[in-house]
């Protein structure tokens, strides 16, 4: 009886005293600790070979400066805002997007963004608003009332009470249009592609009817920005940007060349600063360009043959714009949507007596704006 | 007696079982990640080419290059990352300074080339990467709104020595360097 019990008190004794004993916690330890420098390669860090003075750190702002003051004297026209529509602390914001806007029957604003069309009276009171295709870049309105809505290779089309009454597919098959601009002259929806670089001619059905930007040496327009922009006239007379060139050039509706206006300057505020400018353009009711810069945000109003009428400054925008949006009503008020606050931003002109005469001849020393800004 | 010794024994060993399987993974996970896929790489979205990449490297020549995303580049004529816009202009009105100290940034036609007026051609933009050392100037003139943001700096493997702590990834104000899968790397266009 006892030969067993010893056996097992001699067992249990090693068992406890190898258990006990620093052996294998130092073991674990140790292995633990292998595994841990192997993992992470431990060595020391060198010191850096290279301390110049720069490495203060110290951070400039990344825009260069640019003069946008208009030149001593002042310019011909001047532009006060008269009214701001959609920003974070109205009635009607914008929540996600503001791409676009466009000027309807009696000065209505119809403006994009939110995946939505709202239509806002002249003196901001929004009237409707619906729903409309999503990533929708820009809209132009008919005289009819319809609105045209443009995405990445498609143009909707949605009559005035916001019912979709149609669209047709742009561009190729194979390269669907990047529209960045759409425009109704008469039965004709001019679409601006982007991909394509060059502007493209629509019946009402869908049926490109020509090109407009083909027919210059380069043989498109030069768009480093990805962003093309075009107005025209009531005599069928199409302005759009060429960023690239730092151009507006002009172009009749069979796609002939006219001319052109602008190129590149940093210092000279008739001239359209950075890689790419202007993004932007409208035309007013007397046939004035308006531009719309990025880098230094701003707009411009030029002659028809490029002197520089007005310049509207970086203080009113985003410094971060890659876009103004523009339009200008049958008033000769410059609506200026800003996409990174989005908001718009209206300007009417300010009339100064015997420099200016807006719209085709002298006009009283009490203008209608004044009146209108009274109101505002 | 014997019962009891018993179970002591099977607890004493399942613990002992399990300690082991514990440290195994945790070292074999520890392994993992040092032989392998996770480098040092600068996060375009937080960094503001503050120069610090320059500086800070432990190497004499930083292992940090500006690199150019050709989807995104506009192949300007007047690249603001290429001519210092802010420097007179000669007298075609082409600025006349460089954004590049090292004048590592060159750039080639491509397409259809126009030599009579070169606003009619796309030009693009390499990195001389023997040149280039990582300031970054290139990089913040071609942010928005200014250009569109195609050159980003990026560390390269190639010449990183892997510190155990990234010296770039000590000074940067950004916190913009991170240690990041391999694998999952965009590839770059960079000669």
């Amino acid at each position: 009886m006892m030969e067993p019990k010893e056996k097992e008190t001699t067992q249990i004794s090693l068992l406890d005293r190898f258990r006990k004993s620093w052996f294998p916690a130092a073991a674990v330890v140790g292995a633990f600790g292998a595994f841990v420098a192997a993992a992470f390669r431990v060595r020391p860090i060198p010191k850096p070979t290279v301390q110049p003075a720069q490495a203060a750190g110290a951070r400039k702002p990344s825009q260069p400066a640019v003069k946008s003051a208009p030149p001593a004297g002042g310019l011909d026209r001047e532009y006060v805002q008269s009214m701001v529509l959609g920003g974070a602390a109205s009635a009607h914001p914008f929540g996600r997007s503001l791409s676009g806007i466009a000027i309807g029957a009696g000065d209505r604003i119809y403006a994009l963004g939110d995946d939505e069309v709202t239509i806002f009276e002249p003196g901001g009171n929004p009237v409707r608003n619906w729903k409309v295709i999503e990533k929708a870049e820009c809209l132009a309105v008919g005289t009819d009332g319809r609105v045209y809505v443009g995405a990445s290779g498609r143009v909707e089309i949605y009559d005035a009470e916001g019912t979709r009454a149609g669209g047709f597919v742009a561009g190729e098959n194979n390269r669907p249009a990047a529209i960045t601009a759409i425009k109704v002259f008469g039965k004709e929806i001019l679409v601006a592609d982007a991909a394509a670089r060059f502007i493209r001619r629509y019946d009402g059905n869908g049926r490109q009817l020509g090109t407009i930007g083909t027919k210059s040496k380069a043989g498109k327009f030069i768009l480093p920005n990805k962003s093309l922009d075009f107005d025209m006239d009531s005599k069928g007379v199409v302005r759009a940007t060429d960023t690239g060139r730092h151009q507006v050039t002009a172009w009749a509706m069979d796609g002939s060349p006219l001319g052109s206006f602008g190129k590149f300057g940093m210092n000279n505020p008739e001239d359209f600063v950075g890689c790419c400018n202007p993004v932007n353009l409208a035309l007013t009711p007397d046939g004035k360009v308006v531009t719309g810069e990025k880098m230094v945000a701003r707009v411009k109003v030029y002659e028809p043959g490029g002197k520089l009428l007005a310049v509207i400054g970086p203080e009113h925008f985003d410094p971060n714009c890659i876009h103004i949006h523009l339009a200008v009503d049958s008033k000769g008020r410059i609506l200026a949507a800003d996409p990174v606050r989005r908001e718009i931003r209206i300007f009417s002109l300010a009339v100064k007596v015997g420099v200016n005469e807006p719209f085709g001849g002298p006009r009283p020393l009490i203008d209608w704006k004044f009146e209108e800004l009274k109101r505002a | 007696m014997s019962e009891r010794s018993t179970r002591r024994e099977f607890i004493d060993r399942s613990c002992r079982i399990l300690g082991f399987v514990a440290i195994g993974g945790a070292a074999g996970l520890l392994t993992r990640r040092a032989t392998g896929n996770a480098v040092f790489q600068v996060d375009p979205f937080k960094c503001t080419a503050c120069d610090l990449c320059r500086t800070s490297c432990v190497l004499s020549h930083s292992a940090v290059k500006a690199v150019n995303d050709f989807d995104k580049c506009g192949y300007c004529m007047l690249c603001p990352a290429y001519y210092d816009v802010t420097s007179r202009p000669d007298e075609k009105g082409i600025p006349a300074g460089k954004v590049c100290p090292q004048d590592a940034l060159k750039r080639r036609v491509v397409g259809k080339v126009d030599e009579d007026d070169p606003n009619n051609n796309y030009y693009e933009y390499i990195i001389d990467e023997t040149r280039c050392d990582g300031c970054g100037k290139c990089v913040k003139a071609c942010k928005p709104p200014a250009g569109n943001g195609s050159l980003r700096l990026e560390i390269r493997y190639s010449q990183c020595l892997e510190c155990n702590e990234c010296a770039i990834m000590i000074a940067c104000p950004d916190l913009a360097i991170a240690r990041v899968p391999t694998p999952g790397m965009p590839p770059t266009k960079s000669p």
